[in-house]
């Protein structure tokens, strides 16, 4: 090909600008984890101490960082895949509160046993999340008011079918009592020190993140969310795709409530609010664009553990809840701000 | 032409440098133009012809060099300041905003009012005046969003002749016009040059440069090249251009062809919605065999791009009728998923809006359509990906040649050889290529159009549009010419370029 050294010279031109600006974008991509690097340097510094010991770093503290960490983590994870497809699930947090409730009323008024209660609730998330797929991709609505309205949804079902009563479980073996191994999601393993709602997390999260990155299904993912259009006239089956994706957030909010309802030992309808909120402030600070196409899971699960480790130091100094959100909404915006410089730099606009 | 010797130049700029980061955009530019002049403005992507213009327009300060408006220094920190200056431009990716009517983007941001309350009616009539010399046929009461891309260029168009009192740059105006738009558009030019303004006029074809410059600058890495008078032979530019002559861009074959991959006797598709603007197929026979490049031919609107989207079955639900048969067989494209079962693949003419991940590797790009191929299973094997990445970037000489570069910083000729690659990559049997060379340099191009010609050698079918007639008579073995969404015509390879577009455009002047 005579003429390709003159177009691969334009091509190849910019290449000393690429290569400093990928330091830049590494340094982007990796946000939220150098961030919670950070973040965990001035806990230590800032930490209250005890004894000569570092509060902050305690085995206790820790453990309660991971475990508080857990549901919204586990709804984050979900929530990824959602915001790379461009999209938004808000009925989250309502979503956990209704699936909370089911496990507490079937746990101790049905009998159905461990296993059937917990997959009945995870198949009924999954189904309302699907449903609300299927509707805003049906009819062309957008998902912001599509989950709007399942959010209401959701909280109506939760207070109608626990009359807007705490639904407490209570443990055994007999008729409205619930199998006394379901307690465990409250328990801490391995010394008393990995609370099992963090390890659940990180299991929802390792299979997220291989699903993701590893898949057909991920990489279908990102192509709809980088360019819809391109997608389907590549024959990328799109709609199925919007639809697996909110069955996602609505199968790890169902698990999310199941977590809830065996750590607190109960069900309630009025849990879960603003858990959306603070599942897509996770995922946003991890790296992934709202406009989609682009995102990381390993940040949205640092991002949220970051979240978490930042309320605990203002906890741990008696700073009060206000500034907690100040500070969280300051963080936001800074990795907003981070994303768009790299847009702007790679000159790709918005 | 006669004002030549009179006085010091409109615009003379001297030894322009600008850097960005690392590389040499410009490397001390010489650019001048006189006034009334239309002074052409050639050069490859990233040749620096559009850092130039936008130093001119005030979008980037220069490194060093200097300026000379009317012989008296000039320096523009923005573009507010070269506008109030009279230098106006009219950038490629048109500033217009879609959901506001014509009249409105015309006066965005001057809008006349009376007392602090618009003043509808004065603002409408002048927006009739002056579309009156660009597109009389534009409805100045229509959103933006309902006009075709051609449209939206002529209102941009006349939206920057109004403040451009000394100096307007063009960047790429005709890139989406039809022949007679064209036509329209140089007459106007030639009117606002014979007031006095000078025209910068940037474009990638060559062959319009004699029809409307008087003298054209060649840019080659940052440099001009070459200064010359339009009338300058084509070979002459092309060797300025790429740096080297440029022999053949649509290299001789001796083709053999198969049998019908595409037959269609008198086929239309319905929609079943009615979209304005969306010309549907009406009454289309032609049959395009294994190994044969099928041209398509029409003014805009005739429905090249329409009849391919249905085609491909992505012209949303609707019906076929008539005969549409894929290798003899009635086949059913009424859905992407059908049309690729059949073999069919689907380049379009907008690679950013509908053709790419722009965001995402070069890599991922190319597998996305071949996805089952590489991954059979559940999981992505990398190394599969990996090859055929490879084996695309190879066969269509990507540069550079690496699967993890994100596409969108490729220049344009490469990108659009990406999304072509990408569709050949699924091995169809017949390939719908929507404006192939669209923004491509002419290196790229005669690349891309070997590539298409080694592929049809190899049995593939290829339907191509595009309004670029030149192209569809080099590269094409026949031409077929819709005009409504109907075949009208069909000339033979190398036919006379004006008997093909005065059957493209003898409807117009039947249904005026």
């Amino acid at each position: 090909m005579s003429q390709s050294a003159t177009t691969g010279g334009a091509g190849a031109a910019p290449a000393p600008r690429r290569r400093r600006l990928d330091l830049f974008a590494l340094l982007v991509r990796f946000q939220s984890v150098i961030g919670l690097v950070v973040v965990a340097i001035g806990g230590v510094i800032f930490s209250p101490r005890r004894h000569g010991a570092i509060l902050f770093l305690q085995p206790d503290n820790m453990a309660n960082i991971v475990r508080a960490v857990s549901e919204t983590g586990i709804i984050a994870v979900g929530m990824t895949f959602v915001i790379i497809t461009a999209g938004i699930d808000l009925s989250v947090g309502a979503l956990l509160s209704l699936c909370s409730v089911l496990t507490a009323t079937i746990m101790t008024t049905a009998g159905w046993g461990l296993i059937p209660t917990v997959l009945f609730v995870i198949a009924c998330g999954a189904a309302f999340g699907a449903a609300q797929g299927t509707i805003s991709n049906r009819f062309r609505l957008e998902p912001f008011i599509v989950t709007l309205a399942g959010l209401q949804v959701a909280r109506g079902l939760a207070l109608v079918i626990s009359n807007n009563q705490y639904i407490n479980i209570s443990y055994g073996n007999g008729p409205g009592l619930a199998p006394p191994v379901f307690a465990i999601l409250g328990d801490r393993l391995f010394n008393n020190i990995v609370p099992v709602a963090t390890l659940v997390f990180v299991v929802v999260a390792v299979i997220a993140t291989f699903v993701l990155n590893f898949t057909r299904f991920g990489r279908y993912v990102f192509a709809v969310g980088g360019n819809e259009r391109a997608a389907r006239l590549s024959g990328v089956p799109v709609s199925l795709v919007k639809i697996s994706v909110y069955a996602i957030t609505g199968l790890v909010s169902a698990i999310a409530g199941v977590v809830h309802a065996g750590q607190f030992n109960f069900g309630s309808a009025n849990d879960g609010t603003g858990y959306e909120l603070t599942a897509i402030a996770a995922v946003v600070i991890g790296g992934t664009s709202l406009f989609g196409g682009s995102g990381s899971m390993v940040g949205t699960v640092a991002g949220a553990v970051m979240l978490g480790a930042l309320a605990n130091i203002l906890q741990l100094n008696n700073i009060n809840a206000a500034l907690q959100l100040l500070a969280t909404g300051a963080i936001i915006v800074l990795a907003a701000v981070l994303q768009s410089l790299v847009r702007r730099r790679e000159g790709l606009g918005r | 032409m006669s004002v030549a010797a009179e006085a010091a130049p409109l615009l003379a700029m001297r030894g322009v440098v600008k850097h960005f980061g690392g590389v040499q955009a410009l490397r001390g530019v010489d650019f001048d133009l006189k006034r009334g002049e239309i002074h052409a403005l050639l050069g490859e992507n990233g040749a620096g012809k559009s850092t130039l213009m936008n130093v001119l327009s005030g979008v980037f300060a220069p490194d060093a060099g200097e300026m000379l408006l009317d012989g008296e220094h000039v320096r523009f920190d923005d573009p507010r300041a070269a506008q109030a200056a009279g230098v106006a431009t009219i950038f490629q990716e048109l500033d217009l905003v879609p959901s506001l009517d014509v009249t409105a983007n015309l006066f965005l941001g001057r809008e006349l009012a009376r007392g602090g309350v618009l003043d509808r009616a004065s603002m409408r009539k002048e927006a009739v005046k002056r579309l009156a010399v660009v597109g009389k046929d534009i409805n100045v009461d229509q959103p933006v969003s309902e006009l075709s891309v051609g449209r939206r260029q002529i209102v941009a168009i006349a939206k920057a002749l109004t403040y451009a009192s000394k100096i307007l740059i063009m960047d790429e105006p005709t890139a989406a016009l039809t022949a007679s738009e064209v036509e329209r558009l140089f007459a106007v030019m030639r009117e606002i040059a014979a007031r006095g303004v000078g025209i910068v006029y940037i474009s990638h074809r060559l062959e319009e440069v004699p029809r409307v410059a008087d003298r054209v600058t060649v840019m080659r890495d940052g440099q001009v090249a070459g200064v010359q008078a339009a009338r300058a032979p084509q070979s002459e530019l092309v060797r300025l251009l790429v740096g080297r002559p440029l022999d053949e861009l649509y290299p001789k074959r001796a083709p053999s062809f198969g049998k019908p991959v595409l037959t269609l006797e008198h086929a239309s598709f319905t929609p079943r919605t009615e979209r304005p603007g969306w010309q549907a197929p009406e009454d289309v026979s032609l049959v395009v065999r294994a190994g044969e490049i099928v041209g398509l031919a029409g003014i805009m609107g005739a429905g090249r791009t329409e009849l391919l989207t249905a085609l491909y079955g992505a012209a949303g639900s609707g019906k076929w009728s008539g005969v549409v048969q894929i290798d003899g067989e009635p086949a059913r494209l009424t859905s992407i998923r059908a049309a690729r079962g059949e073999g069919l693949g689907l380049v379009t003419d907008d690679r950013r809006g509908s053709g790419l991940l722009i965001r995402d590797t070069v890599g991922r790009n190319m597998v996305l359509t071949v996805l089952k191929r590489v991954s059979p299973g559940f999981l992505m094997s990398r190394a599969r990906e990996n090859a055929f990445a490879r084996q695309a970037i190879k066969s269509f000489d990507v540069r550079p040649p690496r699967p993890e570069i994100v596409v969108g910083a490729l220049s344009g000729g490469n990108q659009q050889k990406v999304v072509i690659a990408k569709e050949v990559l699924g091995d169809p049997r017949l390939l719908l290529l929507d404006e192939p060379t669209r923004g491509v340099d002419v290196g790229a191009k005669g690349e891309i159009y070997a590539r298409i010609r080694e592929l049809a050698a190899k049995g593939m079918g290829v339907l191509v549009a595009s309004s670029e007639m030149p192209e569809l008579l080099g590269l094409c073995d026949r031409v077929v010419v819709l005009r409504k969404g109907r075949t009208v015509g069909e000339f033979p390879a190398g036919a006379d370029e004006h008997q093909v577009l005065a059957a493209a455009e003898r409807s117009e002047e039947e249904l005026v």
